[in-house]
């Protein structure tokens, strides 16, 4: 028999707008250059809803945002991003600097406080300066400039090896010498693709293909990366910074 | 002057307010209610639900089914209901969940095929537009807090490409070779996996119709809101055709010989 | 025109002394001036021409159409001004849209031209407003069959087997009556179709025209299309070649 106290006060069951699609990103900044890395699984609880869907975009020959989260958000976002960039062009004929867009990417996600786009996003690519970039965002807009950042579902697993790696946390120079500030390209690389074959094996919601974004400052080579697999270009001018994609395989179970 | 007739004829306070002191904005209010405001109904649940729809990709297009049935909970309501629904000469798309929010939208594709035809600029619809369109009206209405109550397929075949892709009430978008809404997602996507991934291009027209018929059947043995009574429908470069409905063999001697729960415990 | 000067045909709310609303009339002179469009009302369909008048040849070729589609079933030719009939047709769009939203089904030619007649009826009363200068053909096939009706700037509207408004209209009428209409089919109502316009066309006071020819029923799927290329080349032909043995 019914409770009649709960018949008194129909119970509202409300509708969530929201839920979480799983996979992780994560971007370090060189001296100058900038890697963006996403795995491309979404999915919903236990279920892989598909083995690709990229969640790191380019915006500009010169910025590569990831967004991770809820997916829906995610993509709208992005959206908005590239609409707001293509305006500025249209005004400014140029594109947007680095740090401009960071900016913008704040204002944006704060003008939803309340009714927050529930993504975390990772802008990297170079500074007007020339220097490798990575900028960091919480859902509502709070954000910082760092040398490298992971977030998404294996942020707790990724996070960590990067801080050791990268900002050689715990780790004590050998006497008379020290850390380096900056690591060379294929080094990064390879801690990318280390950490993304480590979550994937770890956590069950990333894995099935992996999308790696190199950008390169004005000048710069891919010298002796160029090498790698899956490895394509997507640079639509040829006197500026470039940008690259590789495209690999993780695995999918 | 009070517009509204139930405010006439009362004192403006409850108790009785014999030399009109009470202050006049203290009078209910019957105007349209504030969006934030207590009691404002929305789709909270969906009433009458259709289950899964599953596709695949196949060498010359894609292939969708869906069975007819619609449940009011566990109740099979309407035993005649098509889930599968053309727009315009490229386009099908399937639906589970809500059935009068799938009506609704088979109301705004109709609306919206109408406006493109009138234009007559020799644009044509095809499957990737719908799908847009319908990812952008579903995120829209989820941002308002008034989803319409669905998981859509959305597959079709147009200048040369397959396209196949899932929407749902959360505005929740992605692609892939095989999809499955509802049950579907759990009972059949893993065997439409195993059967299509990496072969896609292999995959001809009659292999297809099996691997989402044997599917069907699965999900009739295992689904309760489902139903032995299904459409498949078919979009290549000959157009879009939705067949008629049709039964599968199903076999349920086994079911006398289970032991161990329900009736027959020895 | 005996009515210039006299006043009365400032305002379409004013009757003349007689009786008359020489605003309407007036509306009919901008009718008259158009290029000639016609409809045929036949056995599985409705066909519908017109001799849209080519007034450069800067002009991009199928520019201006002067047939347009209201609804899947439904299309509308207009004599006059452009601009009015494109106002009609985006008020014959919303009737539709309308219906369908409030019945679930799809508008009929003869609703239709009820509900535009009466916004034209309108603008025959104020002195605020124009009448429409534009008589426009609503041809369709609906539940009851193939439908054919002209909306004049009055408001008048009123079904026909063969309709004729504009410049020729005179002529094409004649040579509609000639017609068994309701025995003809899709494709011959089609060769008659050019036929008379290219007949009503005057080649010694307009140079160019294109004849733009659309139909709906049996052989267009109840949908409202333009007619097939390789028809409409056929029907050229042959209305021309009738040019040149009429008379």
């Amino acid at each position: 028999m019914p409770d009649m106290a709960s018949l008194a006060h129909p119970q509202q069951r409300a509708f969530n707008p929201y839920t979480e699609n799983g996979g992780t990103i994560l971007a370090i900044a060189g001296a100058d250059f900038s890697v963006i890395a996403g795995d491309t699984r979404q999915s919903e609880g236990y279920s892989i809803q598909t083995r690709y869907a990229p969640k790191v975009f380019r915006l500009t020959d010169r910025a590569v945002l990831a967004v991770n989260g809820f997916a829906a958000d995610g993509n709208m976002f992005v959206k908005k991003v590239k609409q707001r960039l293509e305006w500025y062009r249209h005004a400014h004929a140029k594109d947007m600097p680095l740090r401009a867009i960071a900016r913008l990417i704040q204002t944006m996600l704060y003008a939803r406080r309340f009714f927050p786009y529930y993504v975390y996003n990772i802008l990297g690519g170079i500074e007007e300066d020339g220097t490798g970039a990575v900028y960091s965002f919480d859902p509502v807009g709070s954000y910082e400039r760092e040398a490298c950042r992971a977030a998404g579902a294996a942020q707790s697993l990724v996070q960590p090896f990067l801080d050791n790696q990268i900002y050689f946390k715990n780790q004590v120079p050998a006497p008379g010498t020290s850390h380096p500030a900056h690591l060379p390209l294929p080094t990064v690389l390879s801690i990318v693709i280390d950490s993304f074959t480590s979550a994937t094996e770890r956590h069950i919601e990333v894995g099935d293909g992996l999308e790696i974004y190199i950008v390169l400052a004005k000048g710069r080579t891919l010298h002796g990366t160029e090498s790698i697999g899956g490895m394509q270009e997507l640079t639509t001018t040829d006197d500026g910074e470039r940008v690259f994609v590789v495209r690999r395989d993780l695995k999918k179970d | 002057m009070d517009h509204f007739p139930t405010n006439w004829g009362r004192p403006r306070n409850d108790a009785f307010d014999a030399y009109a002191t009470h202050p006049i904005h203290q009078r209910p209010y019957n105007g349209p209610k504030d969006t934030f405001a207590d009691g404002v109904q929305r789709t909270q649940q969906p009433i009458v639900t259709g289950t899964s729809v599953l596709a695949i990709k196949y060498k010359d297009g894609v292939m969708m089914a869906a069975d007819n049935l619609a449940s009011y909970g566990s109740l099979a309501r309407f035993k005649d209901v098509q889930r599968l629904h053309q727009v315009g000469n490229y386009t099908v798309i399937g639906a589970g969940g809500d059935m009068s929010d799938f009506q609704y939208i088979q109301y705004i594709l109709e609306e919206l095929s109408v406006e493109e035809i009138s234009a007559q600029d020799g644009h044509e619809l095809g499957p990737v537009e719908i799908h847009e369109y319908m990812s952008q009206v579903m995120y829209a209405r989820r941002s308002k807090m008034n989803p319409l109550w669905n998981s859509l397929l959305i597959a079709g075949f147009k200048d040369g490409k397959r396209f196949l892709s899932f929407v749902d009430l959360l505005g929740t978008t992605y692609t892939a070779s095989t999809l499955a809404t509802g049950y579907g997602a759990y009972i059949a996507q893993p065997l439409l996996r195993k059967a299509v991934e990496g072969r896609e291009d292999i995959i001809t027209e009659e292999e297809a119709r099996k691997i989402l018929e044997d599917s069907m059947r699965v999900l009739f043995y295992r689904d309760a809101r489902s139903l032995n009574k299904f459409q498949i429908a078919t979009i290549s470069s000959a157009g879009v055709s939705i067949s008629d409905s049709m039964q599968l063999d199903t076999t349920w001697s086994f079911a006398e010989d289970i032991r161990g729960y329900g009736a027959q415990t020895q | 025109m005996t009515s210039i000067g006299t006043g009365y045909d400032l305002s379409a709310s004013t009757y003349s002394p007689d009786g008359r609303i020489f605003q309407v009339e007036y509306a009919n002179k901008a009718v008259e001036n158009s290029g000639t469009a016609i409809g045929l009302r036949v056995k599985d369909g409705v066909v519908l021409a017109v001799e849209k008048l080519v007034h450069s040849k800067l002009l991009v070729p199928g520019a201006n159409r002067r047939i347009q589609t209201i609804d899947r079933h439904i299309g509308m030719a207009s004599a006059g001004l452009l601009a009015d009939g494109r106002k009609i047709s985006q008020l014959a769009r919303e009737e539709g849209s309308k219906i369908r939203k409030m019945w679930r089904e799809p508008l009929t030619v003869k609703a239709l031209s009820d509900r535009i007649s009466l916004g034209a009826q309108a603008y025959t009363l104020y002195s605020s407003v124009r009448p429409f200068g534009v008589s426009t053909i609503f041809g369709g096939v609906d539940k009851s069959g193939p439908s054919l009706y002209i909306v004049e700037p009055s408001g008048v509207c009123l079904g026909y087997h063969g309709a004729a408004v504009g410049k020729g209209r005179q002529l094409a009428k004649t040579e509609l009556e000639k017609l068994k209409l309701s025995e003809l089919s899709m494709r011959e109502a089609v060769m008659e179709a050019a036929r008379i316009i290219y007949l009503v066309h005057d080649d010694n006071k307009e140079k160019e025209f294109e004849l733009e020819m659309t139909w709906v029923g049996d052989e267009s799927n109840d949908l409202h299309l333009p007619v097939p290329d390789d028809l409409l080349e056929e029907a050229k032909s042959r209305a021309k070649a009738a040019l040149e043995t009429f008379e």
